[in-house]
């Protein structure tokens, strides 16, 4: 069958060949594709550790900066939010209404925390007294770790505020009485999504900061 | 449906032309040592490169012989000749594994064959021979001296000439590249902005300039090649070794080059001179960022090694007459002369022994002067005109801006290799280098504009006349 | 990313909702309105096809400009920084604004007809692709009036000399316009993907099985996987180029922690499997022409589609082929020369079997088959300077030379550009109705197999005698005026035989007496011949129901058993979704993000540096808004009813 919307018109999942809803399909080769991304800032990050590590001849400690209780606790509360949003795709997938939008509210509110915790962090690395990191420098110098903490955890909190953004939508519009089982598959979506984004986190935090701990 | 179809028959002539026109097209290269040609190697590194192109490149006619030659054969064979052969239904085949199989196999065996020259080039041109490895020396029939004497010349590009530093003989110059022709060359290469290639065709193919990195290429010249002539009929003939490789050192490489050869002839009349360029594009003036390397024999190679030394070396710089001092004969001071004008001074000799208090104005007869009156003058103006604050002379240093200039008169080019270093080539370079390099740093770079003393030198005849002078003088 | 939400309510309520904020245009809408808000794969295709021939002709004549500096030693057509601009303005504009985007076209148009779709998977975001590609060549071109003028930085832009260090005019804006096209047409390449990669996977006809797919839709599900695999290492080269240029980050700033060899890597993790991107479609395309101008088969069906996959794989791995002279070590460069020589075996397995499927055929000439033979033997000689490049010691020598230049001009016109023209001159019956002027195709492709030969064929001789690529000027004594002075006539001659192409294709569509086409006029082989040409407005009227590969011929000669079969009318007709404005609204939105951010900052009365988001804050929230409107107006519709015969 070949037109999706020709079937969806008859209230039906559109039958594809694979039997996957088409938009899985997008949201599964979006997804692939979002891999090369961060895998390329991953890398850039990972390839300059090692340079970053010293400057001006001095070995520099950004362990100094670092704040790892606060990123410990914004990582369990984003990898926690994972479970509220399963919990919503299983409860639009039931057609209970009220669950759904609870378990999206509270997607949304860690998602929420989350970005809160990483623009304190973010502000607090900026000003942080003596051990100033900039995009450009690290305490005055200029210095690369910056440059690629900065573009890989900001494109990650980029990714993490589309998807709030995305879920405060599905809240609003489950007030607006339209929204029924035949929405689970685009929630599904953006469970995926939303996922994704956490488990690029799981990849990120000890790449980025715990590595910094160990090695 | 209809089963009416287009034919449209075999285009018989037009293939004729095409191949016809490639035949030609491959057969009018027949002179191929032209100035910057890699199909003339003179080295054992580009002769590697050119051997394995030249395997690849038989690989390839066969290959394209054997395809090309099948396609046409199927075209030929298989067309159809009229309407009615049109429309007939051939058999539906839909493959044959074992033909497609063995066609894979036969094309990886080919590249097997590529492969391995391949490889052997790959370390050939990375690493210069272990001296005590003696067969591999052998193989490449390279004497153990010649690796172990090796020089070292560190390569900076900038935009838009290069700078070479010799660090075993603490020289520095520029954009001509002077070595010995039996030993091998070790460059490192680095770069001061963006990445620029060294490009030696004939000597060793290219290695990039990367900022923040140190390259490495190497080369080492063939004397035998390097003696090689070619005469007008295309005959090889064996060249004498001075005028193969004339001595740089006392300007005979210069006028050799001069003297027999137009700088517009297409193919080089003296061996030992070799072209380069950049080949990294590495900005608007990309394109005028040559350089030339001048083989040598070792002696003369020597004798230039000194003769630059003491020009660079500062301790062999005329000092002030001091009137404290004796002096001896062929002693070298430099001393106020009002006849060139105000606060000037220039250089004196002794031509006797000189005692406390004897300075050339007040006992002539004991000094001469050392060099012309324009010498003189040009070299004040280099300092007013403010062009010490980019070209250095007599001094080593890499921070300069612009190309150094110590030993200038030897150079055979002029402008990164641009034109001729001759009196009318300079002449113009210095009334107007714009006109020639346009948008060179020299007449751009920063701070320069249109009230800086350079830019007004087009109609001043006496001035430039002096700079040629003092310019072409430094040897 | 723009999800589509495909929400459905019956179709009269959806257009009371939209009706106030920007009218749905109805059914009927003709003009100027349907092309802007159309999202007819059909059309979206051939809006694709005619941007990218205006652009093919903007290149064109940066090409006759650079080749016209060239024509002897010392010329002063151009001066040296606009020499610089033409060639990366003609680089950049063919590889992006001219091959990728005809290829697209050619993706747009058939691949739902090849595997028996009514449309692509999401026709809304398709018409978004289009949009982003559209703005994305106006940005590009937009740098001629700015300070800086066009980049001159060459089409791969190598770090440093994007850095505003090494900016050779003060405030010079051309990289940044650069950067920013650059992502608008990536953002339009991956939209554009994703959506042929759904469409492929997902909505083939019942019977149509991956192993009965064309070449060509083959070929464009392995380009697109390359596309959504490819372009994020260029997409994030570039953001870290702009946070540099703008933001003063150090990612390629040498003198404060960057390496500029970074830039290298990650533009050609990209750029090499751009190169499979550019050529595979052409290749696609050839393996449709020679069947059926032999009226056999094609050889080894399985082997092409899996030759081109592992191609597609590969070229993922010999990236720094590229990098050969940068400095990598031994291991590396050996590596990869070795990686690089096996990629030329699936791609000579595609040779051998389109010789194969000739073999034993009743071979006709005409010009599709004309182009599709030229592909074969410039390719040929392309993919066997490939194999010189591969090698190491040679690759030294060539390097940056015009060696180069020829090995990647025969890749990429005598390949790619000859595919696609074939590929015009085959599909252009189909798309317009009428047949080409035969003679006019033949001598187009005389003037372009000449010109074209005499313009790069001795530019390999060129090189090998030593001028660099890149070069505005040479100086005399070199020997290359002759060659060069030969190089320009021939480019000449193929300018003149690719304008007289693009007109004979832009005519085809208003020349009416140019002899009709009918359902298929070659005897070809693959699904979209069953069809009526022009194909009508809903592509098929019933469904139908595949049964063997090439089922246009299988109809005609095949055994009664491989006849397709339809799916009954469906009572509600066939189902149509509306046009839409808010693709088209979301890109200019992104349009005036791009040039918001593009002239953000600015330097005050007192020197310091402000910066200004109000015009790019106000692009991203007009494109918000657009997609928060199209997924809240669905995709909507209306009903056609075909008469059995009409399709």
């Amino acid at each position: 069958m070949s037109d999706a919307a020709a079937h969806a018109l008859d209230h039906h999942e559109p039958v594809t060949s694979t039997g996957i809803p088409n938009k899985k399909v997008l949201m599964w080769a979006f997804l692939g594709s979002d891999c090369m991304f961060f895998g390329t800032l991953i890398s850039t990050h990972l390839i300059y550790r090692k340079i970053s590590a010293t400057v001006g001849g001095n070995f520099l400690d950004i362990r100094d900066v670092f704040d790892i209780e606060l990123t410990s606790f914004s990582t369990f509360i984003l990898l926690a939010s994972s479970l509220f949003m399963a919990l919503a795709v299983s409860a639009i997938h039931k057609g209970n209404l009220t669950s759904t939008r609870w378990m999206l509210f509270g997607t949304i509110i860690f998602g929420a925390i989350f970005l809160a915790c990483q623009v304190y962090e973010f502000t607090h690395f900026v000003y942080a007294p003596g051990n100033e990191l900039t995009l450009s420098s690290y305490r005055g110098e200029p210095h690369v770790f910056g440059s690629t903490f900065y573009v890989l955890t900001g494109t990650h909190g980029t990714h993490v505020a589309i998807g709030v953004f995305w879920l405060i939508g599905w809240l609003v519009y489950s007030f607006t009485g339209k929204m029924s089982t035949s929405d689970a598959m685009d929630v599904e979506c953006c469970g995926l999504y939303w996922h994704f984004v956490d488990i690029v986190w799981i990849i990120i935090f000890p790449v980025v900061y715990l590595m910094e701990y160990a090695f | 449906m209809t089963k009416q179809i287009h034919l449209s028959k075999f285009p018989q002539r037009f293939t004729v032309f095409i191949y016809g026109f490639l035949l030609i097209l491959l057969g009018s290269c027949s002179r191929i040592d032209h100035k910057q040609s890699a199909l003339d190697p003179k080295g054992l590194v580009s002769q590697n490169q050119y051997d394995v192109f030249m395997l690849s490149v038989w690989i390839t006619i066969f290959l394209f012989c054997a395809v090309g030659g099948c396609l046409l054969f199927v075209l030929w064979r298989f067309r159809a000749k009229s309407k009615e052969e049109a429309m007939e239904v051939p058999e539906q085949m839909h493959g044959n594994s074992k033909i497609e199989t063995t066609l894979i196999l036969a094309s990886a065996i080919i590249l097997v064959i590529l492969a391995v020259p391949t490889l052997q080039g790959v370390v050939l041109m990375n690493r210069v021979p272990d001296p005590n490895d003696q067969a591999t020396l052998d193989k490449l029939e390279l004497d153990r001296s010649q690796i172990e004497d090796a020089i070292t010349v560190n390569v900076t590009g900038k935009r838009f000439f290069w700078v070479f530093e010799y660090p075993q003989y603490g020289i520095v110059t520029a954009n001509e590249l002077v070595f010995p022709a039996s030993k091998a060359v070790r460059v490192n290469l680095r770069t001061e902005d963006v990445i620029h290639s060294f490009w030696l065709p004939k000597l060793a193919g290219k290695m990039d300039l990367m900022p923040g990195q140190e390259n490495f290429m190497w080369f080492i010249a063939d004397e035998k090649k390097i003696r090689t002539g070619i005469d007008k009929d295309g005959n090889p003939y064996e060249v004498d070794i001075p005028t193969a490789m004339p001595s740089v050192f006392d300007g005979k490489m210069r006028q050799a080059i001069f003297a027999k050869q137009a700088f517009t002839d297409e193919f080089e009349a003296v061996g030992g001179l070799f072209y380069g360029q950049c080949a990294e594009y590495c900005g608007n003036s990309h394109a005028y960022m040559s350089f030339r390397a001048l083989a040598q024999t070792d002696k003369d190679f020597d004798e230039w090694v000194l003769k630059f030394r003491n020009a660079q070396n500062p301790n062999l710089q005329p000092s002030a007459y001091s009137s404290q001092n004796n002096y001896d004969k062929g002693d070298v001071v430099t001393f106020s002369d009002k006849k060139l004008g105000d606060d000037m001074s220039r250089d004196f000799r002794a031509v006797q022994a000189v005692t406390k208090g004897q300075n050339p104005e007040t006992k002539p007869d004991a000094w001469e002067k050392v060099h012309s009156d324009d010498f003189e003058k040009g070299k004040a103006l280099f300092s007013s005109l403010q062009c010490v604050q980019c070209h250095a002379i007599n001094r080593t240093g890499l921070g300069a801006k612009g190309p150094n200039l110590t030993l200038f008169g030897l150079r055979t080019s002029l402008a990164a290799g641009w034109m001729r270093n001759d009196e009318t080539s300079l002449d113009k370079w210095l009334r107007n280098s714009n006109d020639i390099k346009f948008g060179n740093l020299m007449w751009n770079g920063e701070g320069i504009d249109d009230r800086h003393p350079l830019r007004q030198l087009e109609d001043d005849d006496e001035k430039v006349s002096q700079l040629v002078t003092y310019l072409l003088d430094l040897k | 990313m723009a999800i589509e939400s495909l929400k459905y309510a019956s179709p009269d309520t959806e257009t009371k909702i939209e009706a106030k904020v920007f009218p749905r245009p109805s059914q009927h809408t003709a003009g100027i309105v349907d092309w802007l808000t159309t999202i007819d794969h059909k059309k979206i295709g051939l809006m694709y096809g005619m941007a990218a021939l205006f652009f093919l002709l903007v290149g064109g004549i940066e090409a006759l400009l650079i080749r016209s500096q060239l024509w002897s030693h010392n010329m002063e057509v151009l001066t040296n920084r606009e020499y610089n601009q033409m060639f990366t303005m003609h680089g950049t504009t063919m590889v992006f604004l001219v091959i990728m985007p005809l290829s697209a076209a050619f993706f747009n148009y058939l691949m739902p007809l090849q595997i028996g779709a009514r449309d692509v998977a999401f026709p809304r975001m398709n018409a978004l692709s289009l949009w982003c590609f559209v703005s994305g060549g106006i940005i590009l071109n937009l740098s001629w009036f700015f300070t800086g003028g066009s980049p001159a930085i060459g089409w791969f832009g190598y770090a440093p000399l994007t850095d505003t260090r090494f900016a050779e005019v003060l405030g010079d804006m051309g990289p940044d316009f650069w950067i920013f096209s650059l992502q608008m047409l990536g953002l339009a390449s991956l939209l554009a993907s994703f959506n042929f990669i759904t469409t492929i996977i997902n909505m083939r006809a019942p019977g149509m099985t991956m192993m009965r797919m064309p070449v060509f839709t083959w070929m464009t599900l392995i380009v697109s996987f390359l596309i959504i695999l490819a372009f994020p290492a260029i997409t994030i080269a570039l953001v870290e180029l702009m946070f540099d240029r703008t933001y003063g980050t150090n990612f390629y700033d040498f003198l404060e922690g960057g390496k500029p060899h970074l830039w290298q890597h990650l533009f050609w993790i990209f750029g090499h499997p751009e190169v499979y991107i550019l050529i595979l479609p052409a290749m696609g395309i050839v393996s449709e022409v020679i069947p059926v101008f032999s009226r056999k088969p094609l050889f080894g069906y399985g082997l092409v589609i899996f030759s081109g996959a592992i191609i597609g794989f590969m070229g993922f791995a010999v990236w720094s082929h590229h990098m050969f002279t940068t400095g990598m070590g031994v291991v590396a460069t050996s590596a990869f020369s070795i990686l690089t020589m096996l990629i030329a075996i699936p791609t000579g397995v595609k040779i051998f079997n389109w010789i194969g499927t000739m073999w034993d055929g009743r071979i006709r000439f005409d010009t599709p088959m004309l182009f599709a033979l030229g592909f074969i033997t410039m390719f040929m000689i392309g993919g066997f300077t490939g194999i010189m490049h591969s090698s190491v010691p040679i690759d030294a020598q060539h390097q940056d030379s015009y060696f180069v230049v020829a090995h990647f001009h025969y890749v990429l016109i005598g390949g790619a550009l000859f595919g696609l023209f074939c590929g015009f001159y085959f599909w252009l019956p189909k798309m317009t109705g009428r047949m080409l002027n035969e003679k006019l195709g033949k001598l187009v492709f005389t003037l372009m197999f000449i010109g074209f030969n005499l313009t790069f064929f001795p530019m390999h001789y060129l090189g090998m005698i030593g001028q660099p690529r890149r070069t505005h000027s040479y100086n005399e004594g070199h020997g290359f005026e002759t060659w060069n002075q030969i190089a320009t006539i021939g480019s000449f001659i193929l300018g003149i035989g690719i304008a007289i192409g693009v007109y004979q294709f832009v005519s085809a569509f208003f020349n009416k007496r140019l002899k009709p086409a009918g359902k298929n006029p070659w005897d070809a082989r693959t699904l979209e011949w069953t069809l009526s040409s022009p194909v009508k407005e809903y592509n098929f009227a019933r469904n139908p129901i595949i049964k063997a590969r090439d089922q246009a011929w299988e109809n005609n000669y095949g055994p009664k058993e491989n006849h397709s079969q339809k799916e009954p009318l469906d009572d509600h007709g066939v189902h149509m979704p509306d046009r839409s404005w808010y693709p088209l609204l979301t890109a200019i939105g992104l349009f005036v993000m791009v040039i918001g951010m593009l002239f953000h900052a600015s330097i005050d009365a007192s020197g310091e540096l402000v910066r200004n988001y109000t015009v790019a804050i106000a692009g991203g929230v007009v494109s918000t808004v657009g997609i928060i409107m199209w997924s809240l107006e669905g995709p909507a519709g209306y009903h056609l009813f075909p008469k059995e015969k009409e399709e």
